[in-house]
């Protein structure tokens, strides 16, 4: 990513931290970041609500990086499922800027989030599908299963259950095993 | 006499009207007005029924909500295999989402209107209420506590799929929804039968 692009993200970040989304305007962007208002316009030419969408995808990206640094060493897809569930969820509750947001400006938030969606479920798709590939190699998943489709399934699904856990409970391991081997992997993943 | 006739229908009227207007003008912009004038009855009236527009709008929400589950539960039931039922299920579900006028007005234009009941905290309510709704399609075949998974699954499948911009699938289409479910969602949902 472009060097003034990356400040100009994080300097939206730290004023949707203090402020919130409605009050963070353009100017103050440009102070916090040390760039612009000119250079800003040119990265974002859709202004104001074109930076607050990136600014909420770029950090979903972040969040969705630190996940794999945390689980690369996963044996199989159904193991890394097992543990990502409990700690993409725990990382939600514990996001203080999501969870700010979302008390104060829940609409502006959810709105954004909707029209984010198929960009959020296209990156964890495609995080998926090598890993589906590997277990595929290893003899677990069927050579005629649609691999994509399921890569997209069980992302949306996974995004289901952590924005809204209803009746299941992602702090208890069985739970959660039963959830990846059954309802998530129960189609394609042979012996889940 | 009279009164006990005509005091229903003006209710039930009440809730077809904001439906139209929604589906006409959006939430914002549909007054008690609009919907006085579509009901055939007068702005007096609606308010011996109601306190106003916020209430008429959740008790049509209410009432929408029990009608569509009552479907879906009735094309589950009459399925003849479980993996028919799952197929009904979710073909009623999206033809009855995807026909709505008033949700899909909003779900264009004032998503924001529509999105805050369905995403993170208030999503989990609604999501438990659809599930325990959904069960009873599924009762012939599953335990109770699996017919109540199977609901909930069901309803994020759907929620995801037929709700959210951008669907890649279209599930009012029954063999294409139906080679979906049969390869990725109903062997997930029969494990313990």
């Amino acid at each position: 990513m472009d060097e003034s692009r990356r400040r100009v993200l994080e300097g939206a970040y730290e004023c949707i931290a203090r402020r919130g989304m409605a009050k963070t305007t353009v100017d103050d962007v440009a102070a916090a970041s040390g760039v612009s208002r000119a250079t800003i316009y040119r990265l974002f030419p859709g202004g104001k609500e074109e930076l607050l969408r990136d600014t909420v995808g770029w950090e979903m990206d972040r969040f969705f990086l630190r996940l794999g640094e945390e689980l690369g060493d996963a044996a199989d897809f159904p193991e890394f499922l097992e543990r990502a569930l409990p700690l993409a969820r725990r990382e939600l509750r514990e996001h203080a800027v999501l969870q700010k947001v979302l008390e104060t400006e829940p609409d502006r938030l959810n709105a954004l989030i909707t029209v984010q969606q198929h960009r959020v479920i296209g990156a964890i798709a495609a995080y998926f599908l090598p890993l589906l590939e590997r277990d595929r190699a290893a003899g677990h998943i069927g050579a005629d299963a649609d691999l994509a489709a399921c890569a997209e399934y069980v992302a949306r699904l996974s995004l289901s259950l952590i924005s809204s856990p209803g009746r299941h409970d992602l702090g208890d391991p069985a739970e959660v095993q039963r959830l990846v081997r059954r309802e998530l992997l129960g189609g394609v993943w042979a012996d889940a | 006499m009279t009164l006990a006739v005509t005091q229903a229908p003006v209710d039930a009227r009440a809730l077809d009207a904001v439906l139209t207007c929604i589906g006409r003008f959006g939430l914002a912009k549909t007054t008690i007005d609009d919907i006085a004038r579509e009901a055939g009855c007068s702005r007096a009236t609606l308010y011996r029924y109601f306190d106003g527009k916020p209430e008429i709008v959740r008790r049509a929400v209410a009432a929408e909500r029990e009608r569509v589950a009552g479907l879906v539960v009735d094309a589950g039931r009459s399925a003849p295999t479980f993996a028919d039922a799952v197929v009904a299920v979710v073909v009623t579900a999206a033809r009855e989402l995807r026909n709505h006028d008033a949700l899909q007005f909003l779900l264009a234009h004032e998503p924001e209107a529509v999105l805050g009941h369905l995403a993170f905290g208030p999503g989990d309510r609604v999501l438990i209420a659809v599930g325990d709704a959904m069960a009873p399609a599924f009762d012939r075949w599953l335990s109770p506590a699996d017919a109540t998974r199977a609901g909930d699954w069901l309803a994020r499948v759907v929620r995801s799929y037929v709700l959210m911009p951008h669907p890649p699938i279209d599930f009012t289409d029954p063999s294409t929804a139906r080679a979906f479910l049969e390869q990725l969602v109903i062997p997930g949902l029969e494990g313990s039968r």
